[in-house]
């Protein structure tokens, strides 16, 4: 599916901000099973600096720097993106769970890929035992870990309450957990700590929805922002699987990967440092539309 | 045959030694410095017992003192890690130094750095290649498990190639006598500057045997260091700086001092900038650019922009510095990823394979339970092993304080820990539980006191220089205070002491003054951040706010002791009090006591004497670092002075107490004038002062000298310090005019607010910046224009208006000061032009 995204997000100051620096992580890359036709990000007001690297994970990562007052920022990101998901991997074929946390903590590689990266702590998942208590439900002896993995998939979105006014973009897995409500980057950040906790690699992806869903279909929550599921590293020979909590579905041709992390740290669309003395608002507008749709 | 006197004095000196010795006994199954394997006092203890014999109980209880008299002045203290305001403790130097024996030291040398070597080739690795991993010569969830893998640093080869400069090891000697690593610091190694100051307060208290002893210098090793940082300065726009924390932090004191001592700038986080990948320092003469930073804050810590988002101590921007390489950070940052324990049980692989050498030195036996084999090993030994957090410091549960010992836990705790090691043991290692050697300690009084044997561990330094790595020839002891302690850690008491490398001959004399790289000119030598400069400015307005406040408090107290003094100036002196904010307005002149006792020991109101004397030792203490130690000293004495209650709330006690403190601030001042270089730093605190003096003689002429009254006359010049000349001048009654003339207009009197004025327009002329593009500056166009109104003002021509415009002036001069000097947030500065 080819799909044209726009994503606009502006920043309002209460007082002008006569300093800034800023990281932003808002343009795709090709990843497997997704490839970036074209893609631009258009920031107003003009920065006083920027640079585009790609960081760790192979997000691409524009660090710009503002030194003159500004009230406003306008961050408008515009790609056309090719989404071919491979078909996914049957859940009863994946390897044993138990044979995955072995064969993660023995893995050699440390390129960006690799599950090591995926199997700690960081710096917004601690391991947590209350988590992996509920966790561990799905995950009986002998397992194989994708089918585990997608029934808890399914069981977060069954248990939790989708509602913004319950957390923010601070919320703790534990805390969400304990009021089994919050929003994609909480049930994401939640299905991770218990995976970690259990011993299973899984990673934060953040990116974009379809707005409309294919007729026929219902229309996914988080549609309207950045959106966040999990992926899960289910053996060399599988790799990655995209598991989306929100939705209780797999993470297929609907979901476009725009970063990759360990958590929403590593994958916040934007995080700065900013001289101000006010308050600011935020407002985030996205569209991702099939092409000739 | 010997005369008689000798014999009876070496018989007495061989009693003495027996009783120093005699009781000595080193612990079961745990190797001593003092007594060898073969149970006979080891030869080069030998000589020192006997020195210490020669010298006697008492000489040397005296010499100790000296000692940590020496430390208590130089202001070395013990921070307690987490305490508010400041909890200092006194240096805890154990007195006896540590030997060690010149074959011994060689050993060490060698293995030192041979592991200093290895680890920074894992380092190179870890964010190179990542060949250790690939090949399974080092596991890669080692590395990626560990806090300390900075991932945005992957990738980025450190100018100069090493991304260790500065590494210190913990080191043991087992019960076999063997040498063991306990632990690896490489993150921002602490403590060299306490060996250093252990050293000189030892050094001082025992001159004739230190250089008996041939002990190996520090010097050259510090030398040698510092022109390794130098070198790498090749703008030489700042000089090298010494990047801290701050004063919160529990080794603050270690960071000023070594910074003093290496000529280093000590900055915080806010002191830099980041442009186009490009590392400036503020200064007061704008933005200079800085190529190297000796790191000792953490470095998660070091960038919230790439790294830890929730840190105010960095430096947003500083990874993409290094990534662009434009800046040396010693060490690098994420190098305190070879710090996590489960890499001791790789060492010796790694160290064959990356050197092809043995492992010189071996570390403590770990096993990493993140490997079937190893994990089964540890759960099988558990009773016997240290169970430790594999990859961080601590771990949630069981070991949220640290390693534990497997035989000590409960059942249930045993039963819990093998389970959470069974389920994700790449979080555990299995360590030999190790026993420290014991070295001798004096314990006792005078001519009774005796060696002890108490478990020590030592610090010792690796350093990268220009001729490759370089070992400290000597270090830091950390002494158990308890004789069966297994860990030791000065946070939890403890006792510290020097460790002296002999020589097996004379030792060559090395001072860091006389380093041949400190002779070349450098410009960049007054580089001053302006943070230090807007401390040391604040710090000479409070501590003449302090001595203004005392002046009128004792001015007061005298009164009331004395009729005869004049009590009638005393509701004119309270008012001068509450004018200036050291007493509550509210309630009133009625009770000039009370308020008078307010002001010198109340803390609620923020200008009390007490509440100034907090705010000034607050100020220094951000830049102790351009302080000299009596400096420093008197201005923690005067708040120690000041914070402690009143005896008796009696005029006389009142007057003693601010005469006291008054004497403090007398040696403060005397100090700044005598002994401080005039760089820019010292005019800052000139100009804080004489600003502050200039705005208290103001307010008291206004307040006191606008009537005729002779004793409000008396009072102002008592608290403008001017009777003595007053008297000379008229040998007359206090009179309006000439008094007016003396405390305002003369320029010759150094108390009088033309001379203020006069002082600060000086300073500011001889500031870089005063004058852009010919024309002066807003604060000296100021501090001019108030120069020459003051010298042809006409005395009997003054009035409150007039006097008032003149306090104002003075706080405008102090705003544009801070305006040009202390923030860069201002438009129209010219150094921020370039962006």
């Amino acid at each position: 599916m080819l799909y044209d995204i726009r994503q606009v997000t502006e920043y309002s100051y209460a007082s002008p901000v006569p300093f800034a620096r800023q990281v932003l992580r808002l343009l795709p890359v090709d990843r497997p099973g997704q490839r970036v036709v074209a893609c631009e990000l258009s920031i107003r007001p003009q920065p006083t600096e920027r640079h585009d690297t790609r960081d760790f994970f192979g997000n691409w990562l524009t660090t710009v720097a503002f030194s003159f007052p500004h009230s406003e920022l306008r961050l408008e990101t515009r790609a056309r993106v090719l989404v071919e998901a491979a078909e996914a991997p049957l859940p009863m074929l994946t390897p044993p769970f138990e044979l995955i946390r072995r064969n993660a903590v023995a893995e050699s590689d440390l390129g960006p890929q690799s599950p090591v990266h995926f199997l700690f702590p960081s710096r917004l998942i601690a391991l947590d035992e209350v988590i992996a208590a509920y966790v561990r439900k799905s995950f009986p002896p002998g397992r194989p870990v994708l089918d585990g993995a997608f029934e808890l998939t399914k069981r977060i979105k069954a248990d939790f309450k989708y509602d913004p006014s319950a957390t923010d973009v601070t919320t703790l897995p534990a805390v969400a957990f304990a009021q089994k409500a919050g929003v994609c980057q909480d049930f994401a950040h939640v299905m991770i700590a218990g995976l970690r906790t259990i011993g299973l690699p899984a990673a934060y992806v953040s990116g974009f929805l379809r707005t409309e869903p294919p007729p026929g279909r219902p229309r996914l929550e988080g549609a309207d922002a950045t959106h966040a599921w999990v992926a899960v590293w289910c053996g060399r020979e599988t790799g990655w699987v995209g598991l989306d909590p929100t939705n209780g579905v797999f993470a297929a041709e609907d979901h476009v990967v725009l970063a990759v992390g360990r958590d929403y740290s590593d994958a916040a669309p934007a995080d700065g440092v900013i001289v101000t003395s006010g308050d600011h608002t935020l407002d985030v507008a996205v569209d991702v539309v099939p092409v000739g749709a | 045959m010997p005369p008689r006197g000798s014999l009876r004095r070496s018989r007495a000196v061989a009693e003495r030694a027996a009783r120093l010795v005699g009781h000595y006994r080193p612990l079961p199954g745990v190797a001593d410095e003092l007594i060898g394997s073969d149970g006979r006092i080891r030869p080069h203890w030998q000589r020192f017992v006997h020195t210490m014999a020669e010298l006697g109980g008492r000489e040397l209880q005296h010499r100790f003192s000296l000692a940590d008299r020496h430390l208590a002045e130089s202001g070395v203290v013990l921070r307690v890690y987490g305490a508010e305001n400041g909890d200092e403790r006194p240096w805890p130097l154990a007195h006896v130094p540590f030997l060690i024996a010149p074959e011994e030291w060689r050993q060490l040398e060698a293995g030192l750095i041979q592991r200093a070597r290895l680890l920074d080739a894992v380092l190179g690795d870890a964010y190179g290649e990542g060949r250790l991993a690939a090949d399974g010569a080092l596991p890669a969830s080692i590395i990626a498990g560990s806090p300390e893998f900075l991932r945005p640093l992957v990738g980025s080869e450190p100018v100069g190639g090493h991304h260790l400069r500065i590494y210190a090891v913990d080191v043991g000697r087992g019960p076999d006598g063997d040498w063991w690593v306990v632990s690896d610091r490489t993150q921002a190694p602490s403590g060299a500057g306490y060996a250093l100051e252990n050293r000189i307060a030892l050094a001082q208290a025992l001159p004739d045997i230190y250089r008996a002893f041939n002990v190996e210098r520090l010097a050259g090793f510090f030398q040698a260091f510092r022109a390794g940082l130098n070198a790498l300065n090749r703008h030489e726009e700042t000089r090298v700086a010494l990047l801290t924390p701050g004063p919160l932090n529990e080794t603050y004191f270690e960071h000023a001092y070594l910074a003093r001592y290496l000529g280093f700038v000590l900055v915080e986080g806010e002191d830099l900038t980041v442009r186009d990948d490009t590392v400036y320092m503020r200064t007061i003469t704008g933005l200079k650019r800085t190529d190297v930073l000796l790191r000792r804050l953490d470095a998660d810590f070091a960038d919230p922009l790439e790294l830890n988002p929730a840190s105010r101590l960095g430096v947003p921007g500083l990874a993409g510095a290094v990534r662009r390489r434009n800046v040396v950070i010693a060490n690098a940052l994420g190098s305190g990823v070879v710090e996590a324990r489960a890499m001791m049980g790789f060492l010796p692989g790694l160290a064959e394979r990356i050197l092809g050498e043995k492992l010189i030195l071996p570390n403590v036996a770990t096993w990493w339970c993140g490997q079937t084999l190893e994990r089964d090993h540890v759960v099988a030994e558990f009773d016997r092993m240290v169970i430790a957090p594999a990859l961080a410091p601590t771990l949630p549960g069981i070991l949220a304080r640290g390693p534990v010992l497997g035989a000590n836990l409960s059942p249930e705790d045993k039963a819990k820990l093998i389970d959470a090691i069974s389920r994700r043991g790449q979080d555990y290692v299995g360590q030999e539980a190790v026993t420290l050697s014991t070295t001798p300690v004096w314990r006792g009084e005078g001519e009774d006191a005796r060696l002890e044997p108490r478990p020590s561990i030592l610090r010792l330094y690796v350093a990268q220089t220009a001729d490759g790595w370089k070992v400290m020839p000597g270090g830091f002891c950390r002494i158990s205070d308890r004789a069966d302690a297994r860990a030791v850690t000065l946070q939890q008491g403890g006792t510290s002491a020097d460790v002296w490398v002999l020589s097996d001959g004379p030792v060559a004399e090395t001072t860091l003054l006389a380093s041949p790289d400190k002779v070349a000119l450098r410009r960049a030598t007054s580089t001053l951040p302006s943070r230090a400069a807007e401390n040391l400015f604040w710090l000479g307005r409070y501590v003449e706010r302090t001595e203004q406040a005392l002046r009128v408090v004792r001015a007061i107290a005298r009164r009331l002791v004395d009729v005869e003094a004049g009590s009638g100036a005393v509701s004119r002196l309270v008012s001068v009090l509450t004018s200036s904010g050291a007493a509550d307005f509210e309630k009133g002149p009625a009770q000039p006591a009370r308020l008078a006792l307010a002001a010198l020991t109340d803390r609620e109101n923020f200008n009390t004497a007490p509440r100034l004397a907090e705010a000034s030792r607050r100020a220094a203490s951000v830049i102790r670092d351009r302080l000299s130690p009596d400096a420093w000293r008197a201005v923690a004495d005067l708040e120690i002075l000041l914070n402690r209650p009143l005896a008796a709330h009696t005029g006389s006690d009142m007057h003693e107490r601010a005469s006291e403190a008054l004497r403090i601030v007398a040696a403060f001042s005397g100090l700044a004038q005598e002994n401080m270089v005039r760089h820019n730093g010292w005019r800052f605190l000139e100009m804080g002062r004489r600003i502050d003096r200039g705005l208290a003689v103001a307010r008291a002429a206004r307040l006191c000298g606008l009537g005729t009254g002779g004793a409000e006359l008396d009072a102002l010049l008592e608290i403008a310090d001017s009777q003595i000349t007053y008297r000379i001048r008229y040998v007359m009654q206090a009179a309006r005019v000439p008094a007016l003339d003396l405390v305002l207009l003369d320029a010759g009197n150094p108390r009088a607010l033309a001379f203020q004025a006069e002082r600060v327009r000086h300073s500011l002329s001889s500031l870089p910046g005063h004058a852009p593009a010919g024309i002066l500056a807003p604060a000296d166009r100021l501090a001019s224009r108030l120069a020459s109104e003051l010298e042809t003002a006409d005395a009997a021509a003054l009035d409150a208006d007039t006097i008032i415009g003149y306090e104002q002036t003075l706080m405008r001069i102090s705003d544009e000061i801070a305006l040009a000097y202390f923030t860069h947030r201002r438009p129209a500065q010219p150094v921020e032009g370039g962006d």
